[in-house]
């Protein structure tokens, strides 16, 4: 496995429990649900989501 | 977009950006370099951004607002079988919708009311997990009730511009309107939520058809 295929497994796992805490929250209706889906479920997404474009970049770089 | 849509698209998101991560060797073709692109850029976005919609939608809700267990009482007091108690006449009547009515009235229609109630909103939730939980009857606005609350839906309505209480000088329309002279607190609507009260008050039973209206 190189390690633009690592960084891009990485970012998808970071992404995934993003995403399923996202989905979690939507199973309440609360404010916790609120908290839990911006404080956690957003940032988890938002940092696979560079972590991804970051082995973008650093693939094209490569190349 | 309805909610059963926006959680469909997370799942969707979620098991495509999953999947990229157990198969990530499928990045070296260009058809998994697409998928990649797709599964952990587009979707999450879309998700995220849909997702968010949905929360600050459901923040407006009179379920989310009465999840906490100090505000039972609040909501209680919607259902006072006693039209002089503001916020159950405005409830019992579909004067404001019901799912959210607390929403109608606490919102803050300024530029920056949104952000402002999710601020307090956040006081809030350190309060009720870290800090001591006021009595009901203890919690008050963090500002007088501003009647540019009740004007976003009364200015302009016949029985608010004609009414002969509102006209008993003539100038006081004009103050109400500019909010020198409160609706909630000149003994005119002083009524409100009066959670202290309760515990001999009488109590309307919401119906099914009744709240089919909203």
């Amino acid at each position: 496995m190189t390690s633009i295929e690592r960084k891009i497994r990485w970012a998808s796992i970071l992404t995934g429990c993003g995403l399923l805490v996202q989905l979690g929250t939507f199973l309440v209706v609360s404010p916790l649900a609120f908290i839990a889906f911006l404080g956690v479920g957003c940032p988890l997404v938002i940092a696979g989501v560079l972590l991804y474009l970051i082995s973008l970049l650093k693939g094209t770089t490569a190349e | 977009m309805p909610t059963a849509v926006i959680i469909s698209s997370i799942a969707i998101a979620t098991a495509l950006a999953l999947f990229i991560g157990v198969r990530a060797e499928l990045t070296r073709s260009r058809e998994g370099k697409m998928l990649a692109f797709v599964a952990l850029l587009v979707l999450p976005v879309v998700a995220v951004w849909s997702g968010f919609n949905e929360q600050m939608d459901r923040a407006q809700t009179r379920e989310f607002c009465l999840s906490c267990h100090v505000m039972a009482d609040y909501g209680k007091s919607l259902l006072v079988d006693d039209p002089s108690y503001i916020p159950a006449a405005h409830f019992q009547n579909n004067r404001v919708p019901r799912d959210r009515a607390c929403y109608a009235c606490h919102a803050d229609y300024s530029m920056f009311g949104t952000v402002n109630a999710k601020i307090h909103g956040l006081r809030h939730l350190a309060i009720q997990y870290f800090g001591t939980v006021p009595k009901p009857e203890d919690i008050k606005l963090y500002t007088p009730f501003n009647n540019r609350e009740c004007l976003h839906c009364h200015l302009g309505g016949r029985k608010f511009e004609e009414q002969k209480a509102h006209q008993r000088t003539p100038d006081e329309l004009e103050k109400i309107k500019t909010n020198q002279l409160s609706c909630t607190s000149s003994k005119c609507h002083d009524i409100i939520h009066e959670v202290g009260d309760l515990k001999d008050a009488k109590f309307w039973k919401e119906t099914a058809a009744s709240a089919d209206g909203h």
